[in-house]
């Protein structure tokens, strides 16, 4: 993608300058990768700003070109998956740069994952934990339309409660689940 | 740590019948001097540097600061704060750390100005110790500078510590990353004067502390100080978190515990490595390839990027139980975080500010 196509795109889309800017200073090669994908899935720029700061800080910590990051079989799957729709598509290849961006991060979110799944809790409860696990708190929320329905829900969160994988989900949101693997 | 030498010192008239500058004189003679009537429209022409903020720190202002002097530390929104005050005597400064947040903070502002009006700056903090008998008060030079790094010019700070070593309801805190305390060490502070420094090990100080002391030297200095009379503090702030951190802080912890009496240190704080994303984008502009950048930081409540927070808890967690082993009773605090994380931390928060701030007080 040339310069001129990379300008015609950010205006078609109304990109701030600033955004065009940093685009533009990107080695060539990175910079034209980067076109080719935003190109084909009309990303915006909500999305592409993310997806740079993380291609950046990825290439910059791990001593790699961007264009590498986005040639790579996992990006390409994706973007070309007949199965995914264009916001799917975006969707799960920011996903997987954010998963690059932020390694430990994305494993700790997945073992809290898995262990809330474990609960195997009915489906009117849901439990959530916050982006990027700030504040350490589980987020919990039912709705009941009877003091017996209430009743039952309760019951079935005091037994999630009582299982080991409750603690185990506060210890990873706490980061101390480390300790007592050291002990 | 490296000399300072100004490539000219700009006085505003009214500043040149000041103790300061005949210090100023006296100790960088070698320096031009320039008279201006007003700093104003010089103080801006580092902007047309393609790198301003470093262009803003290479010429030295003199003037009198027309505000006012003692301030209550903004703090952070809906963290923990620890009730402190604060006294500019100077603004910006001439070392250069990556993560420095007066890169964001004085971005309109950044000339390196020393304020001459010392007099005024004791004659207001006065009125307000005065008036306050009893509030304790937790007081600190080193928010928009730093404590001593212009110390060997200005002898600023020399002229501070006897007022404030007379004063029974103050601690002066005195932050800095430098080693300049030869002027100050034949002072009698009274214990009302802590000298704190902000410590991080030499791996991170040779790549993100440009221009300060080297830890050895800071070590040094502190044992000087605290031979000298004065309390002790340390700042482990910014930690910063990369493979091999955990030796590297620890070593650090054994060597300062080694060299310093923790029994007389009055406290130590712990922060993370934290930045607003406007203050990232600016590191990235100055200095590209600094580890920082990459750190799995995410965006808090109050505006600040951070470890995520699982992760700086564990450091948190780490660096408190190394301190503990070495100086189990010693006082600690986490510098601007939530009540969350003080909770994980250490199993409690404090209730409110004042109590944080009445811990620091000294008991003796
Ligand atoms: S020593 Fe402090 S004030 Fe000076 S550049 Fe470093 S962080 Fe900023």
């Amino acid at each position: 993608m040339s310069e001129s196509e990379i300008r015609a795109y950010a205006q078609g889309r109304g990109f701030h300058d600033q955004t065009l800017t940093r685009w533009l200073g990107w080695e060539r090669t990175d910079r034209d990768a980067l076109g080719e994908l935003a190109s084909g899935l009309k990303i915006g720029e909500n999305h592409l700003r993310d997806m740079m700061d993380w291609l950046e800080d990825t290439a910059s910590r791990d001593h790699a070109k961007i264009s590498q990051i986005l040639a790579t079989k996992a990006i390409s799957d994706l973007s070309t998956d007949p199965r995914l729709g264009r916001a799917d598509k975006v969707k799960r290849i920011k996903e997987h740069l954010r998963r690059l961006r932020f390694p430990r991060l994305a494993q700790t979110e997945d073992e809290i994952r898995t262990r809330i799944q474990s609960l195997k809790l009915h489906p009117e409860i849901r439990v959530s934990v916050p982006p990027g696990l700030e504040g350490g708190r589980l987020h919990v929320e039912f709705t009941a339309t009877s003091a017996t329905e209430l009743l039952t829900i309760a019951g079935k969160l005091r037994a999630a409660a009582e299982t080991s994988l409750a603690p185990e989900i506060f210890e990873l949101l706490a980061g101390t689940h480390r300790e007592k693997e050291r002990e | 740590m490296e000399n300072f030498r100004p490539e000219e010192l700009i006085v505003e008239h009214g500043s040149e019948s000041s103790r300061i500058y005949a210090n100023l004189r006296r100790t960088l003679p070698q320096v031009p001097v320039k008279f201006v009537d007003d700093i104003g429209s010089d103080a801006n022409t580092h902007f047309a540097h393609r790198d301003p903020f470093g262009a803003a720190k290479k010429k030295l202002y003199l003037t009198r600061y027309k505000g006012d002097f003692f301030k209550k530390c903004p703090g952070s929104d809906g963290q923990v704060c620890c009730n402190y005050f604060v006294i500019n005597f100077a603004s910006n400064c001439p070392m250069d750390c990556s993560y420095c947040y007066l890169q964001e903070y004085l971005l309109d502002n950044a000339s390196l100005k020393v304020f001459s009006n010392v007099d005024d700056l004791i004659d207001e903090a006065d009125r307000t110790l005065q008036k306050h008998r009893g509030v304790f008060f937790r007081i600190g030079t080193g928010e928009i500078t730093d404590s001593l790094a212009l110390e060997p010019y200005t002898g600023m700070v020399r002229e501070l510590i006897p007022y404030f070593a007379e004063q029974l309801n103050v601690l002066l805190e005195l932050k800095t990353k430098s080693d300049c305390v030869d002027s100050i060490l034949d002072l009698d502070p009274k214990g009302r004067v802590v000298v704190a420094w902000s410590m991080n090990p030499q791996p991170v100080i040779d790549l993100d502390e440009r221009g300060t002391a080297s830890f050895d030297d800071r070590l040094v200095a502190a044992r000087r100080c605290q031979d000298a009379g004065y309390r002790l503090g340390f700042h482990f702030d910014p930690m910063i978190e990369y493979r091999g951190w955990e030796a590297d802080y620890q070593t650090m912890l054994e060597q300062i515990f080694a060299t310093i009496d923790w029994h007389r240190l009055s406290w130590l704080s712990l922060g993370v490595l934290r930045e607003t994303p406007r203050l990232k984008r600016m590191m990235r502009e100055r200095f590209p390839h600094s580890r920082l950048l990459t750190g799995e930081q995410v965006l808090c409540p109050d505006g600040k990027m951070r470890y995520f927070q699982p992760l700086r808890v564990e450091m948190y967690r780490k660096m408190v139980a190394w301190i503990r082993r070495a100086a189990p009773t010693v006082k600690i605090y986490l510098c601007m975080e939530s009540r969350d994380v003080w909770q994980q931390v250490f199993g409690f928060a404090p209730a409110c500010e004042k109590e944080l701030g009445n811990q620091m007080a000294p008991v003796d």
